[in-house]
């Protein structure tokens, strides 16, 4: 047991070896182990972050439950403004020992208003200029961290002390445990993927930087066997020079996650933000973290061992590997494109199993590339021959040894594949939803429903006198149940009253209209006899069915005829001139007064540019995260380029001195470099285009390419090569001055 | 090896008695072969009756023993030629190769170029070799191959000499 | 009438001065032996007339041109076309087979795989390692190695031939071995030969030998 200590202390004397030289291989392993490990924490405090949302979201949920007169009565209601949609709880507080939701100091009384930061800053900013109006009360305070789900979370509570009691407005304490559902297994199947995704090439890098300057190291080791260590012992003291690169990994890993931490509330998407004090860690998935990174080092470092056999001369690789075999390296690259295969134009009941076979193909199809990228890349350095003479000695070189390049690149392609497709994704959904939007925003109607019996001819009036309304139409509204006991919401206007929720362009009195839900719509059909809320029956007209922005039943009055509308509420549709800009803000403020009151909501908000953003930030952040990872990438590309120059000092230099042009030396280390990448670069970009069609395929959505984005990629893989390579050049021009025939 | 060129170069330090000259010889050269005195009288005649050596006093008392000889100039010009001669490249020329490199020392002449003649010398014989090598049957081969390792061993001392040059110079003027 | 002829060269490493005035003249089809004792600074006399280093003074002449005066990319070309080069050891591409390694320079400049390629079978037929055309050089026995490094310095038909104690490595027969071939081939190609070695079995391949001791070389023939 004690050798077994000391042979590990040996090790970590070498790899502190401290030379400037150790110590810069120390701190590469360091940097690239570190982010891995600061993704890891990442992750691993991800649960903690979800919990503590849900913990504030219970702890100021309303406990509406309780003996006697209740102390508070709460009416909620969102302000809409712009893209933005903030929830508010207006409160009547009736007792002196009234309880306080969390993160307030006490409740507003009338007049009174207190906002969470967020909203504050809104409302001070020039663009919350409009918003202003609708608060006309006094700010008393803002809402602490304790009430808030997230750092950019939009939220107030205004004193109202007109509300008055009724069964939904009682309110007794706050801090309403619900019962948490855990994950939804879709959700958690889909969090696997991205886990998978993002941890298979955290692993790749582990094992990559664990291997920097891994030739370098055997040659220790050769040293060590002809001072007499054994064969495990050799293996042994490896171990302890890996340990201190992982060590040292989870060390700047730890200081990377610290140093990151503080940013978790900048982060631009506001469902995407947390509050820095959030992200901890879990102990037992740290304690994981902490354990398996170390372990995997060594197993990788001991794994890649494997082929190379250290003799007290030197080290013997392994000259002819054993031909790499095609058939079960194509096994789940294969079955992966099977199985969502099998899934293709099934838009039907999308269940639990739906959702396991897309996971598993997506999952077996990213594992296919590692795994065939190498036997790949030793067909093609073997099918070419060298045109020149440079790519001849690029060509040879990978021949002898293409399974080290096509390991490194491999993790590159499995980020770049996974990127790519999350980018075909992305740009499918994006054009999908930036569609809609678009659309809608060509509707210029803005509906308010009253809240409550409210003085209507005011509100009209109110709302006809604000800035930029054209008319003001009124829907009847009210439900019918239909036989299969279904109920459908309907309308009852004149035809321009109707044309503000449905395409109703051939509309005469008379006419009856349905607007589909988008889906899992029940059938309705002319002639069924219906209920209305007062139970009286009636019988469905004939329907013509039109495209509109909320699905029901649209009547004219005429074709109303004998419907009981006793229990209907009206809906003001304020029709908006959108020439006018901020119309739907002027008209909004224009009934800022009936706060709680009344809900006015405008389809017509072109939340276009909103949503733009928030997929542009994701793409940047996809980007980022492959820009990265291509960088270590890059990294230990380099550091394997620069040891190849060292090793073969002398032949350079012989090269060198026979007259060989430098430009076709570094012509050749350019091919060596660029061959593996660009063949893992036309795979990944492949496989994730292919993955990207496939997925969206089997989502029945329809398929749209990010272009620039897998252009960016590409561009940045190849400006990865040229890099690299141009950092190679002053070792290259060192080693082929005379002085390398010299000094042996 | 020449032991009048010897005693010649010793003479080229100043003029000395016949007994003297013995030591000298026997001190630098003569480690397993002490020079007899009729050895050095009989040379040192013949030297006298070429003019190489001329006699430079009597001292008080009898015999032989008792004469000084210095060196004619005559004689240095020997001594220059001898030196600038290479050896005929044959195997165990160490006493005479010796002998040479020492005396020019002493005499401040160049070392280095004694060995570079032989050298040139020893090579000369050594292409001759080769070339019968080359051109003749395996035991034309084995032959010359004989030699030609026995005249690169000399070739080896002469380098190493050549290396050593600096220390034997210290040690010879002491 | 000289081929190559060096006069005055000085070049120094840091504070070691490993040439201090050395000369050489080389005539056409000659072989001369550069001689010494290690240290003494024939590798970089050699390196220095072959257009590998560049003196820090003195002038290279190569027939009417100044190689001292040449750029590092004439130098190189002139290296590609008119020199051939034996080192000691590892001077072979070893991921490259003997083949390929030898019809390298002929690539070079520019000739066709295929002709290339023929041209170096028949230098290897011609030093009789043939046979080893298809391995690599990692294959090969030490002497078989130097033969194909042979094969390769004389495959584009240089002028001179720079070798650099090219039977350092090998056993006595295979020295006298390579030693044969590389002469008699030179002698047949009419390439001069210039032969950096410490050993006098191996200059006695030349046909004159110039000694160099402490950065000056004695070129024992022109010195007289």
């Amino acid at each position: 047991m004690k050798h077994v200590f000391n042979d590990l202390a040996l090790g970590v004397r070498l790899a502190v070896g401290g030379s400037r030289k150790s110590w810069g291989r120390l701190a590469l392993q360091g940097v690239g182990i570190g982010l891995c490990v600061a993704m890891l924490l990442l992750a691993a405090a991800l649960p903690n972050a979800l919990d503590a949302r849900d913990d504030r979201g219970d702890a100021r949920s309303e406990m509406t439950e309780g003996d006697g007169p209740a102390p508070v009565l709460v009416e909620e209601m969102y302000v809409h403004f712009r893209s933005h949609d903030i929830p508010g709880t207006y409160v009547n507080v009736r007792a002196q020992n009234a309880p306080v939701p969390p993160g307030l100091e006490r409740l507003p009384q009338d007049g009174e208003v207190v906002v969470s930061p967020a909203l504050a800053q809104l409302l001070a900013s020039p663009e919350g200029e409009l918003l202003r109006p609708r608060f006309p009360q006094k700010v008393i305070g803002t809402i602490g961290a304790a009430g808030l789900i997230g750092p950019h979370d939009l939220k107030f509570y205004a004193g109202d002390s007109k509300i008055a009691e009724d069964a939904g407005t009682k309110v007794y304490g706050y801090g309403r445990a619900y019962q948490r559902m855990g994950l939804d297994p879709v959700l958690w199947m889909l969090s696997l993927v991205g886990i998978v995704v993002l941890l298979f090439p955290v692993l790749v890098f582990v094992s990559v930087a664990t291997r920097l300057a891994a030739a370098q190291r055997d040659r220790r080791l050769a040293a060590l066997r002809l001072v007499g260590a054994a064969a495990g012992r050799v293996r042994l003291i490896a171990s302890g020079e890996t340990l201190v690169g992982a060590l040292t990994g989870l060390v700047f890993g730890i200081g990377i996650f610290l140093a990151v931490r503080p940013l978790a509330d900048d982060v631009p998407v506001p469902e995407l933000a947390f509050y820095p004090g959030d992200l901890l860690p879990t102990p037992s998935l740290t304690a994981v973290v902490l354990v398996a990174v170390p372990v995997l080092a060594v197993l990788t470092s001991l794994f890649a061992m494997r082929r190379t056999i250290i003799e007290p001369l030197g080290v013997v690789r392994h000259q002819k590997p054993v031909r790499r075999r095609l058939w079960w390296r194509l096994v789940p690259a294969l079955g992966g494109i099977a199985l969502l295969a099998s899934q293709f134009g099934d838009s039907g009941e999308k269940g639990t199993t739906f959702q396991v076979v897309v996971i598993a193909g997506v999952v077996l199809l990213m594992l296919g590339i590692p795994v065939l990228l190498p036997w790949l890349v030793e067909r093609v350095v073997n099918w070419m021959r060298g045109a020149t003479p440079a790519l001849q000695l690029a060509v040879r070189r990978l021949q002898l040894d293409a399974g080290t390049a096509a390991r490194v690149v491999g993790g590159v392609a499995v980020v770049l594949a996974g990127t790519v497709t999350l980018q075909v994704i992305l740009a499918s959904v994006e054009k999908d939803v930036v569609s809609e939007e678009k659309r809608d925003a060509t509707h210029n109607f803005i509906a308010l429903t009253p809240k409550e019996d409210i003085d209507a001819a005011g509100l009209r009036k109110a709302v006809e006198a604000a800035e930029g309304v054209r008319a003001v139409h009124v829907l009847d509204r009210t439900y019918v149940t239909q036989p299969d006991d279904r109920t459908t919401s309907v309308s009852v206007g004149t035809c321009a009253a109707l044309k503000a929720q449905a395409d109703v362009t051939d509309c005469v009195d008379g006419k009856a209209y349905l607007v589909r839900f988008a889906r899992d719509m029940s059938e309705v059909r002319a002639g069924d006899a219906v209920k209305t809320q007062g139970e009286s029956a009636w019988t469905l007209p004939a329907l013509r069915e039109v495209p509109g922005t909320s699905p029901g039943i649209y009547l004219t009055p005429a074709a109303a005829k004998g419907l009981d509308l006793t229990d209907s509420r009206p809906q003001l549709q304020a029709e908006l001139d959108l020439a006018v800009p901020d119309a739907a803000e002027h008209m909004r403020n224009s009934v800022a007064a009936y706060s709680w009151r009344v809900h006015a909501y405008f389809v017509g908000q072109d939340d276009s540019a909103e949503v733009e953003l928030i997929f542009a930030s994701i793409r940047r952040a996809l980007l980022a995260g492959a820009v990265l990872t291509l960088l270590l990438a890059g990294a230990s590309l380099l550091v394997m380029a620069l040891e190849q120059v060292r090793e073969r000092r002398r032949p350079l230099a012989v090269l060198a001195a026979t007259g060989v042009p430098r430009g076709t030396l570094a012509r050749s280390l350019l091919w060596q470099n660029g061959v593996p990448l660009v063949l893992s670069t036309v795979i990944a970009v492949g496989t994730g285009v292919g993955l990207g069609v496939m997925v969206t395929r089997v989502f029945g959505a329809e398929v749209a390419y990010d272009w620039p984005g897998i252009a960016a990629l590409t561009g940045a893989s190849v400006a990865l090569v040229l890099a690299v390579t141009a950092l190679t050049l002053p070792s290259l021009r060192k080693a082929t001055g005379a002085l390398g025939l010299q000094s042996e | 090896m020449s032991i009048g060129h010897a005693l010649l170069g010793l003479l080229e330090g100043g003029p000395r008695h016949g007994y003297d000259l013995k030591r000298a010889y026997d001190e630098r050269f003569g480690h397993d072969r002490p020079l007899h005195y009729g050895q050095v009288y009989s040379t040192l005649s013949r030297l006298l009756k070429n003019g190489l050596v001329s006699e430079a006093g009597v001292e008080a008392g009898d015999g032989p023993e008792r004469k000084r000889y210095a060196i004619t100039d005559a004689g240095v010009t020997d001594v220059e030629r001898w030196l600038g001669t290479p050896e005929k490249p044959e195997p165990y020329l160490q006493n005479t190769l010796y002998a040479k490199v020492v005396l020019a020392l002493l005499s401040g002449r160049s070392a280095t170029e004694v060995l570079d003649t032989q050298r040139s010398a020893h090579l000369t014989t050594m292409r001759d070799l080769t070339k019968r090598k080359v051109d003749g049957d395996l035991a034309d081969q084995l032959i010359c191959d004989f030699a030609l390792f026995h005249l690169e061993a000399d070739l080896r001392w002469l380098e190493l000499t050549a290396a050593r040059l600096d220390r034997l110079a210290q040690e010879v003027r002491k | 009438m000289s081929l190559l002829r060096a006069e005055d060269l000085h070049k120094s490493f840091g504070k070691t001065h490993a040439l201090e005035g050395a000369g050489l003249t080389v005539r056409a089809g000659e072989i001369v032996a550069v001689m010494g004792p290690s240290g003494s600074g024939k590798s970089t006399l050699l390196h220095c007339i072959a257009g590998i280093l560049a003196p820090d003074s003195g002038v290279v002449r190569y027939g009417d041109r100044e190689l001292t005066s040449m750029t590092d990319r004439e130098r190189s070309e002139l290296r590609r076309t008119d020199f051939g080069f034996v080192f000691q050891f590892g001077q072979l591409v070893p991921e490259l087979t003997c083949l390929e390694n030898v019809a390298l320079p002929m690539r070079l400049s520019g000739v066709k795989r295929k002709d290339a390629e023929n041209a170096a079978k028949d230098w290897l037929a011609k030093l009789e390692v043939d046979g080893v055309a298809d391995q690599r050089p990692g294959e090969t026995s030490g002497g078989q190695g130097q033969r194909v490094a042979i094969a390769r310095a004389l495959v584009t038909g240089p002028k001179v031939i720079f070798a650099d104690e090219p039977t350092g490595a090998l056993d006595s027969l295979n020295g006298e071995r390579v030693m044969h071939l590389l002469t008699t081939a030179a002698r047949e190609t009419g390439a001069a030969v210039v032969l950096v070695t410490h050993e006098a079995r191996v200059a006695a391949y030349s046909d004159r030998e110039v000694v160099v001791r402490d950065g000056k070389a004695r070129d024992v023939e022109f010195a007289r």
